[in-house]
């Protein structure tokens, strides 16, 4: 009796928090309590210097439409890796910017691909179809590519965005919903200064 | 034996008052000593007890005799347990934010102010953290000081021996054929086979036991800074998380898998054990029939996990309280639901919605349980629908509910909406709520649907079939590096607080001399130095018996007796009304043994005290 009320406390409460929108809290830290229910704040972002990059995982997985790739495969590109979630709003907000940023920076040389995170493959389909995305996500409903990202710079709440440099090391991270011109800014610093690099 | 030195003995070492407050200054009383201020300082009783007219230095001694002393550490004691009552009482953040959730909506204007408090996450406020420091500084000003003085107070010798043992309050004599000094020497061995440490003289023997009293309570209060600090161990190098995991689904642990994610101050994502876990099937079984019908028996949640990428996968059948123990990550099954399953195809004829969605108990009884689907890709607009799923559905006076927590007769009611969900403008929302002000509800009849019946929407918006369910599980996740250290803690705690209940301070004194009739008279006299625990006047009468008996002794008339008289001290510190027993041995015996042990250690301890 004692059991089963104290079970069912816990799991409705526990139950009822849940997927409470895009979770995780800011980097490091739960988060500010706001109306219940924690979220993410989108100023998160942390650039690195070209010394301090870590390098990112090999990934190589399958694609929502049920093709393999390997992120090896964009070596050469800066790569703009994006974790996400139909059912989250924040991923939603900046949908329509990565869209517009992947198919005007493919030209120089940068490549948008997605992490879809626990989510459905029918939603995530749809999802894409809604905002027009057309660059690919990897279907990552056990989250087994964000834990490869572990011992990087994990993302650290959904949506994240790395900026992968063009020797495959993590450049940036954008925690939180990304914006046009906040993305846009970094991908400037990742090209420029991969091009300072390779001059000298 | 002239009067002189033998006065100058009163005053020094006859008295156990005397000697208790010269010899140990720092005997401990259970709690209420641990204050005790050096000598000198302002609570020790003459000495100025307000600080006016000391320098900056003055007042920062009186400051910290203040908070280590006994009594603000047991008033913050009880504040840091009366600051811990909102922890059960109100909803906290940290357990179950989706309670608090509810708190603000039911309480909109108290909530706010509550939040403000940190009432909501009680353990994490500034004020309970203020209190738990100042209980730390307190105790370990308390504890290191009186480490040093038991030290000092364990090389030390037990006193002379009282002249007048007699007068102690307990104390015996025989006569023996034994010489003085044999008489001793054998009292020494006899002693000394107790444990007793001893301090030998001309003529006498002091004797004293019980130290482990003075250890036990220090034990005490080093286990409970012990506890104190664990518990902050584990706030700061933990972590707490929960997660809904719906049948056939996988997560990891990592903060983007986790529904909420609490680190402790030093913790970071890559701190993380990278373990991955999947529920392959989850079964709860419940009393069928009786008075406790519905009530479950028993929970299983079949996991497959392994500790991190590329191990092997292991199995684990999960039950409450037989959590998942994986590299010191405790893993919980603390909740289970159900998560009816729904395909969703738009006006446009496309598959937009497909997937389990878990749906939270609002009856315990019957597993009623509340949940929507919010299909954000639908066009021409959003749909959404919010209702209920009721695991065994009967007609109840016209009312819909669910009779059974078991699937019997799964049935889903859902009321459907069309419009904007709100989701695309960015902010997060509770995918438990549909947040209806942007959208307009369907004219559907609601109907409870059984599996693989659907609702047709009307004006081609859309149809929404209910294809099958699924069970969920929610798992509580925490890592305390805190736990182990604090059990020993507690322990250790609970066995110094019994040691320094149990074991006596006790002195014993020997005198043996010369009597008149060519025999030799032993005194024997006893002391205890604290009466927590009754019964040494029992150990003494044996261990007189003993020794007396080891030195085939005989008895002086009358002459055991136990307590009755205040020992005399000195001639100014004797009260006029106290009448000075000629000789011990017209005492009565055994009058009121206790009290008179009371009696006389009072003003020992007393001066040892506050």
């Amino acid at each position: 009796m004692i059991r089963r009320a104290a079970v069912t406390l816990v799991a409705t409460a526990a139950v009822v928090l849940t997927a409470a929108g895009c979770e995780g809290g800011a980097i490091g830290q739960s988060t500010a309590l706001s109306n219940g229910q924690s979220f993410v704040s989108g100023t998160g972002t942390t650039f690195l210097d070209a010394a301090r990059r870590p390098k990112a995982p090999e990934i190589s997985a399958k694609t929502l439409t049920g093709s393999r790739l390997s992120l090896s495969h964009y070596r050469g590109s800066v790569v703009v890796l994006n974790f996400w979630g139909s059912w989250c709003g924040p991923c939603r907000a900046e949908a329509p910017d990565l869209a517009a940023l992947a198919s005007r920076y493919r030209s120089r040389g940068v490549r948008f691909l997605g992490i879809d995170i626990q989510d459905n493959p029918a939603n995530a389909k749809a999802f894409m179809h809604t905002f027009r995305v057309t660059y690919p996500s990897f279907n990552d409903p056990g989250d087994e590519i964000a834990l490869e990202f572990r011992q990087t710079v994990p993302p650290a709440a959904i949506p994240t965005t790395l900026v992968i440099d063009r020797s495959g090391r993590i450049a940036a991270r954008i925690v939180g919903g990304a914006t046009y011109n906040g993305l846009k800014a970094l991908l400037v610093k990742v090209l420029g200064a991969h091009a300072a690099g390779a001059s000298q | 034996m002239s009067r002189g030195p033998a006065g100058g003995n009163v005053r020094e070492a006859d008295s156990p008052a005397a000697a208790a407050r010269t010899g140990e200054p720092s005997e401990a009383e259970v709690l209420a000593e641990a204050t005790a201020p050096e000598p000198g300082s302002p609570a020790a009783g003459v000495q100025a007890p307000s600080p006016s007219g000391l320098g900056l230095i003055g007042w920062l001694r009186w400051a910290w005799r203040q908070l280590t002393s006994m009594r603000t550490a047991l008033i913050l004691l009880f504040l840091l347990a009366i600051a811990s009552v909102p922890g059960p009482v109100l909803p906290q953040e940290g357990i179950d934010p989706s309670a608090v959730t509810q708190y603000y909506t039911a309480h909109p204007a108290l909530a706010p102010i509550l939040n403000k408090l940190s009432l909501f996450n009680v353990f994490a406020a500034p004020w309970f953290a203020a209190i738990y420091l100042l209980l730390f500084l307190s105790l370990a000003g308390c504890v290191l000081p009186r480490t040093f003085r038991l030290a000092g107070s364990a090389r030390q010798k037990p006193p002379r021996a009282p002249r007048y043992l007699a007068r102690l309050p307990l104390s015996a004599s025989y006569a023996t054929a034994l010489t003085p000094a044999q008489a001793l020497e054998s009292g020494g061995r006899k002693l000394a086979g107790k444990r007793f440490r001893l301090r030998t003289g001309d003529g006498w023997i002091s004797a004293e036991k019980g130290y482990l009293r003075e250890i036990g309570n220090l034990l005490f209060h080093i286990a409970l800074l012990a506890l104190l600090a664990s518990v902050g161990l584990g706030g700061i190098f933990g972590y707490k998380a929960n997660r809904l995991l719906v049948a056939g689904q996988s997560f990891a642990d990592t903060p983007t898998a986790l529904d909420t994610y609490h680190p402790g101050r030093l913790v970071s994502a890559t701190d993380l054990a990278p373990f991955s876990v999947t529920l392959n099937n989850f079964r709860a079984t419940y009393v069928t029939s009786g008075p406790e019908q519905n009530q479950p028996l028993t929970f299983n949640a079949a996991l497959s996990y392994n500790r991190s990428p590329g191990d092997p996968v292991q199995h684990y059948n999960l039950q409450v309280n037989r959590p998942l123990v994986i590299d010191g990550v405790s893993i919980y099954l603390i909740g289970h639901g159900y998560a009816p399953e729904f395909t969703v195809t738009d006006g446009a004829g496309k598959v937009v919605f497909s997937g389990a969605v878990p749906f939270i108990p609002v009856d315990q009884s019957g597993l009623t349980s509340e949940g929507v689907v919010k299909v954000s890709d639908a066009s021409p607009t959003q749909l959404g629908f919010a209702g209920v799923f009721l695991p065994t559905a009967a007609d109840e006076n016209g009312q819909l509910v669910s009779v059974f927590p078991a699937p019997l007769q799964p049935r889903v009611s859902l009321v459907s909406y069309a419009g904007n969900l709100g989701l695309n403008s960015g902010p997060s929302q509770s995918v438990y709520q549909l947040d209806t002000s942007g959208m307009h509800r369907l004219a559907v009849a609601p109907r409870p649907l059984s599996v693989g019946q659907s609702i047709t929407l009307p004006n081609r918006e859309g149809k929404l079939t209910f294809t099958g369910y699924r069970q969920w599980i929610s798992l509580a996740i925490t890592h305390d590096p805190g736990q182990l250290p604090a059990l020993i803690s507690a322990l250790v705690a609970l066995g110094g607080l019994i040691l320094s209940f149990m074991v006596r301070r006790r002195r014993v004194f020997l005198r043996a001399a010369a009597g008149p009739d060519g025999r030799t008279i032993v005194d024997f006299g006893g002391l205890a130095r604290s009466d927590a625990a009754g019964g040494f006047e029992v150990e003494f009468a044996e261990l007189a018996e003993e020794l007396r008996t080891a030195q085939d002794g005989v008895t002086q008339a009358g002459v055991t007796k136990a307590g009755g008289d205040e020992p005399e001290t000195s001639q100014d510190d004797k009260s006029p009304d106290d009448p000075v027993p000629a000789a011990a041995g017209t005492e009565p015996g055994g009058s009121a043994p206790s009290s008179g042990n009371h009696q006389a250690l009072g003003p020992a301890e007393d001066a040892n005290g506050e």
